[in-house]
């Protein structure tokens, strides 16, 4: 396989992995949320 | 320079030393040594000794400015400084311009650091190994020809050969902790929103990260003290407050739960450094810790969503440079810039979309058992430069996946990893291992790190370059 398919191979492997993964996400899902776990994953706050 | 910024600070408070000693001690290193290793690209000797003598007399006079008075940094070439050009590790001499200093720059000059100048790094920060065809590759100090890591790789050079008491590193896929595994020092991602990014050039918004690196975790959780906390010039970075690092650092592991992960991170590793990171377990389980394996949610699926995502800003960051100069820039580089432009709008959403889901399970699953995961960094010893780099672009970006696939996931949960030795290869190569915490939750990181880094003694050793 020369590099172009090679690197399009990959790059279809990385689509297809997010397109199942993604399969199930829920609706109310959205890229905010990411932020927000990380807020409520800190520990119990004193400066 | 062979001591650390906590001595050297102490030292120009009591009077010991000054900042023009410490300062010129850097300079004549760097004249001696950094032909060969290629730490910096732009060395600002003038201007670190007129803001060196300032800062002396500022000391006769009683006038401190912070915890860091006098002591020389550098920082990596893609912090904007004012009067200084950031090539970003390009061809162009000043390739990236921001209305401000960097904020993370400005609050350590603030707190009394001396700018030695900038670091070498890979071309727009894209690449594990430290390579640059236009600044030349940065060595290792530990061994002629071998990777210093990268993307932040004259940071890590320029500390662990004595360039400089600490620098800036900036960390997208693992660029912080891949040079401090290769060059055996202290690095630090911090959580994602811990340390603003105002005035450095991004990578990719979603994965960026900057942080410290220094020859000691004491040394690296000073430099964080001084960079963390909220900043409104850049929208990312969050309010939440910032503990005194010094005062949690001392007080050990006992009673610690320390997570091991049985999947992934220890597969398609070398048995040496397997066996160094096991070891280091076994360490801290003897300074009192609770050290137990754990299967963690895949960090296979947050590796790919980082991919796809930094796959796709690089190239909207980047889109004039690759349209109008790719001649100017290196195969591989211009390879992965350009993959981003084919992936759909929707997959790069259902990508951001996946790592809320990821980060919340993650987070929930391993943290209500364990209070940081021990896992390695890189899976071999820094390699050969030439071997590295040899081949087509497609070849020499899966290479390039393989060495980063053990921190790029922490880039996509967005949390606290530090990267610190924990032996040497039979190749005189450093070792190393990545102690992972909560959201936020430096503090734990660092205080685990320390015990282990005063117990271990690893980082009193240094590369043999005069």
């Amino acid at each position: 396989m020369d590099d172009a398919k090679a690197q399009q191979a990959a790059l279809a492997r990385l689509r297809s992995a997010i397109e199942r993964a993604a399969g199930d996400l829920s609706l109310e899902e959205e890229p905010a949320r990411f932020v927000a776990a990380l807020d409520d994953g800190a520990p119990g706050e004193t400066a | 320079m062979d001591g650390t910024i906590a001595e050297l600070a102490a030292a120009i408070r009591q009077g010991k030393a000054s900042s023009v000693e410490a300062t010129t001690d850097c300079l004549d290193r760097i004249r001696r040594l950094d032909g060969r290793l290629r730490a910096f690209i732009t060395v600002d000797a003038d201007g670190a000794l007129v803001s060196a003598r300032a800062l002396d007399a500022d000391a006769a006079a009683g006038r401190w400015r912070g915890p860091l008075h006098g002591v020389p940094l550098a920082y990596k070439d893609l912090c904007h400084i004012g009067g200084l050009p950031s090539s970003c590790g390009t061809k162009t001499a000043e390739y990236f311009i921001a209305e401000h200093d960097a904020t993370a720059v400005s609050r350590l000059a603030a707190a009394g650091a001396v700018t030695l100048g900038k670091l070498n790094m890979t071309e727009l920060a894209l690449g594990p190994f430290g390579d640059n065809a236009h600044h030349g590759h940065a060595q290792n100090p530990w061994r002629a020809g071998h990777a210093s890591g990268g993307s932040s790789s004259g940071s890590g050079v320029a500390v662990a050969a004595g360039l400089a008491l600490g620098a800036l590193g900036t960390d997208t896929g693992g660029s912080i902790r891949l040079p401090a595994a290769c060059c055996g020092i202290a690095g630090l991602k911090p959580t994602y929103g811990r340390v603003s990014r105002a005035g450095v050039m991004p990578l990719s918004w979603s994965n960026d990260h900057i942080g410290p690196m220094a020859r000691t975790v004491r040394d690296a959780a000073l430099l964080l003290q001084v960079i963390a906390g909220h900043d409104p010039r850049d929208a990312t970075s969050r309010p939440h407050p910032v503990p005194d690092y010094a005062s949690s650092i001392g007080r050990g592991v006992a009673g610690l739960r320390v997570a091991v992960p049985e999947n992934y991170f220890f597969q398609g590793i070398t048995d040496e450094m397997a066996s160094a990171v096991r070891g280091a377990l076994r360490q801290l389980e003897g300074l009192g810790a609770r050290v137990t394996e754990m299967r963690v949610p895949d960090p296979e699926a947050m590796a790919d969503v980082c991919n796809v995502i930094a796959r796709c800003e690089s190239a909207a960051i980047h889109t004039r440079l690759v349209r109008e100069r790719p001649e100017e820039i290196q195969p591989v580089v211009r390879a992965r810039l350009e993959l981003g432009f084919q992936i759909a709008a929707h997959d790069y959403l259902q990508a951001l979309r996946l790592r809320a889901r990821l980060t919340r399970t993650f987070i929930r699953e391993v943290f209500a058992e364990a209070d940081v995961l021990v896992a390695p960094v890189i899976p071999e010893p820094a390699p050969e430069i030439a071997r590295a780099i040899e081949g087509v672009p497609g070849t020499v970006a899966e290479r390039q996946g393989r060495f980063s696939r053990l921190t790029r996931p922490f880039n996509g949960f967005g949390l606290p990893a530090l990267a610190l030795p924990c032996g040497f290869s039979d190749g005189a190569l450093p070792l190393a291992l990545q102690i992972v915490g909560r959201p936020f939750d430096e503090a734990t990181v660092l205080r685990a790190g320390h015990a282990y880094e005063q117990a271990a003694g690893w980082h009193k050793r240094r590369p043999a370059l005069e």
